[in-house]
């Protein structure tokens, strides 16, 4: 472990997850700009760096990102990212009554305890479950792809219908198809462009679906006047409200556990957290009109996502939600495919990029402490500046990873489509889990239709599997039981 | 066009694409008959099956003429997009530093942004912290930095 510990603590290592962080912290304050989108558009960087470092990078953004989205949302009623609404909620109604400083810091506080926790959740777990993955055959690894799937229907919300989240799923897995079978080494759907030889490269698709797209979002919206009264007010130091603690635990272990579960991600950790908060609080009535509980628990919550999600991306190769969807491509870009190798022959990258989630968070809440009025302005930057800067960074991590102009149109291609699909429904995340799920997929359902001679018993068979059967309908039946609710609600009212 | 018109034909779609899926996997051959196929095929039979249920319930609950507006202004998204194809045209032979010095602009002007001096210290600061950050300091090869 001290060899882990001397590689995070040395001077560039330490610089490279401060930069990280600080960047992520910008880009978390800046609404219309996500977590996903940032990791998503670095990962191709990464390429050329040291994988320690590079890996380091976008941890840091990861953690700075998730923290990031609740400065403007306290301050200015502007939540950087979706994950930071629920802060909103709390947080504006308490900047207009002058308390800004201690929302800004319960949140800071908050955010670091949860990311802590979680990361420390992942380190303990992590190489223990990537241990249990070294017993699981193609069968198993079918039924891991299956769990994923079954991650998808969770996805689906107001927004997004079940079966479309599953079309959307399903679709993802369709394009992850095109490109070379590896069974029979024949070209499938591949147009007879040789840049589909290899099939269609995850990272354009993510760079398209989660960076692209938004720019495109926001280069046609109107913009909204902000009132930014509440920078310009005086901000009082104050203590920390009494019986916070608990509020910050509670969202702490929610967003956790919810990180864990594949396909859930932190805006779903946040308001659950948020939730259970105002249930167990002795202040209800308060809720909604500045309850710092409410914003501690949502900070906690969405923070908690973080190592949560890391457990089933770094050891089974389930990313958790998008954003771990995209550290996922830049292991595996760095030849670092996700299970049980990653803690041991390449404990040396994976031991020292989990620790420095713990320096990430140290750094934020120095960042937070310090300088959280001021990162709020970063939220009024006009989209019209951000617009282009994003759009450039697009282009070119679309491009680096391959050195081809024809990633670059894919790219541009899955953002028009992607853009289409999410205005009629579709869930993106989906898409994209698909997208990864998909090869996963299709190795283990090939390679276990060949040992078990073309009988699909082999799926049924050993003890793990039935597990993993008793797992996937554990995590479908919630999903189904609330869509039969609300299509059930629909039809009584409608 | 509504909104619900376009969800049908993208379902219509996705039945038509199911089904050449589903009988394209006739020309796979040797082992992947067995496995790939029979993966395309599960593929296929889900996608479209969903696709039909979805299109079912649309055609027979879905009154809404809501319109699909994919962008409130048109301009700026086409500008967006136009200008985006010509950068990933160019940066190929020019390098990344070069278009981007006039895409980053260009663009800011097209969305609407009428403050050079912000607009020139935000290219210039965008370039410099991409040269001293990624290249300088992360040693990341950028695509023309060379020439």
């Amino acid at each position: 472990m001290m060899e882990y510990l001397a590689i995070v603590f040395s001077g560039p290592a330490l610089l490279t997850i401060a930069i990280g962080t600080i960047a992520g912290v910008a880009i978390g304050g800046m609404p219309g700009l996500t977590a996903t989108m940032a990791v998503g558009l670095l990962v191709p960087f990464t390429y050329t760096m040291d994988p320690t470092m590079g890996l380091m990078l976008l941890g840091g953004i990861y953690c700075g990102a998730m923290y990031g989205g609740s400065i403007p949302a306290i301050l200015l009623n502007t939540p950087g990212t979706p994950a930071a609404v629920a802060t909103a909620i709390e947080g504006y109604p308490m900047s207009k009554k002058g308390h800004a400083g201690m929302a800004l810091k319960v949140s800071v506080i908050a955010s670091f305890v949860g990311g802590s926790f979680s990361v420390f959740i992942l380190l303990l777990f992590a190489p223990v479950l990537a241990r249990q993955a070294l017993a699981f055959g193609p069968a198993e690894t079918f039924l891991l792809a299956l769990m994923g799937l079954a991650g998808i229907i969770s996805i689906a919300d107001e927004n997004s219908s079940l079966i479309k989240a599953l079309i959307a799923g399903l679709l993802g897995m369709i394009i992850a198809v095109v490109g070379t079978d590896d069974m029979s080494g024949s070209q499938r759907y591949t147009m007879g462009l040789i840049e589909l030889v290899d099939g269609v490269d995850f990272m354009p698709a993510l760079i398209g679906l989660f960076s692209m797209i938004q720019m495109f979002e926001l280069a046609g919206m109107h913009v909204q006047k902000v009132d930014t009264s509440t920078l310009h007010k005086k901000q009082k130091s104050e203590p920390m409200p009494k019986g916070i603690s608990k509020h910050i635990a509670l969202g702490s272990g929610t967003g956790t556990v919810i990180g864990i579960l594949p396909g859930e991600g932190a805006t779903i950790a946040a308001f659950i957290s948020y939730n259970l908060s105002k249930r167990i609080s002795k202040t209800k009535e308060l809720f909604g009109k500045g309850n710092p509980e409410g914003i501690a628990a949502a900070e906690a919550g969405n923070n908690g996502c973080v190592g949560g999600s890391l457990v089933p991306t770094l050891t089974l190769g389930i990313p958790g939600n998008s954003v771990a969807a995209a550290l996922m491509g830049a292991f595996i870009i760095h030849g670092m495919i996700p299970g049980p190798d990653l803690f041991t022959e390449y404990a040396d990258r994976t031991y020292p990029f989990i620790i420095s989630m713990f320096v990430a968070n140290g750094v934020f809440l120095i960042v937070g402490l310090a300088f959280a009025p001021y990162l709020a302005r970063i939220a009024l930057i006009p989209p019209a500046i951000m617009v282009p800067v994003v759009s450039a960074f697009a282009v070119l991590g679309s491009y680096a990873l391959n050195n081809s102009v024809f990633d670059v149109y894919l790219m541009i291609a899955f953002a028009l489509g992607g853009l289409v699909l999410k205005k009629l429904g579709f869930s993106l995340e989906a898409l994209i889990l698909g997208l990864i799920l998909g090869p996963i997929a299709e190795g283990g359902f090939t390679q276990g239709m060949i040992i078990g001679h073309g009988s699909p018993w082999i799926f049924f068979e050993s003890n793990i599997a039935k597990v993993m059967w008793m797992i996937i309908l554990l995590l479908l039946i919630p999903p189904l039981y609330s869509y039969y609710k609300l299509v059930r609600g629909k039809a009584v009212t409608g | 066009m509504t909104k619900k018109n376009v969800d049908r034909a993208v379902l219509a779609l996705l039945i038509v694409m199911a089904v050449l899926l589903y009988y394209s996997t006739a020309s796979f051959k040797g082992i992947a008959i067995k496995t790939s196929a029979k993966y395309v095929q599960f593929l296929a039979v889900f996608i479209g099956g969903l696709s039909v249920v979805q299109l079912g319930h649309s055609l027979l609950k879905e009154r809404s003429y809501d319109l699909l507006i994919l962008t409130e202004n048109w301009p700026r998204f086409l500008a967006l997009l136009i200008s985006l194809i010509a950068f990933a045209l160019v940066f190929e032979h020019l390098g990344f530093f070069l278009p981007a010095a006039i895409f980053i602009p260009l663009v800011s002007y097209l969305l609407g942004y009428r403050r050079p001096v912000v607009i020139g210290l935000t290219t210039v600061g965008v370039l410099g912290f991409v040269y001293l950050v990624f290249v300088q300091m992360l040693s990341v090869n950028l695509p023309g930095v060379t020439y």
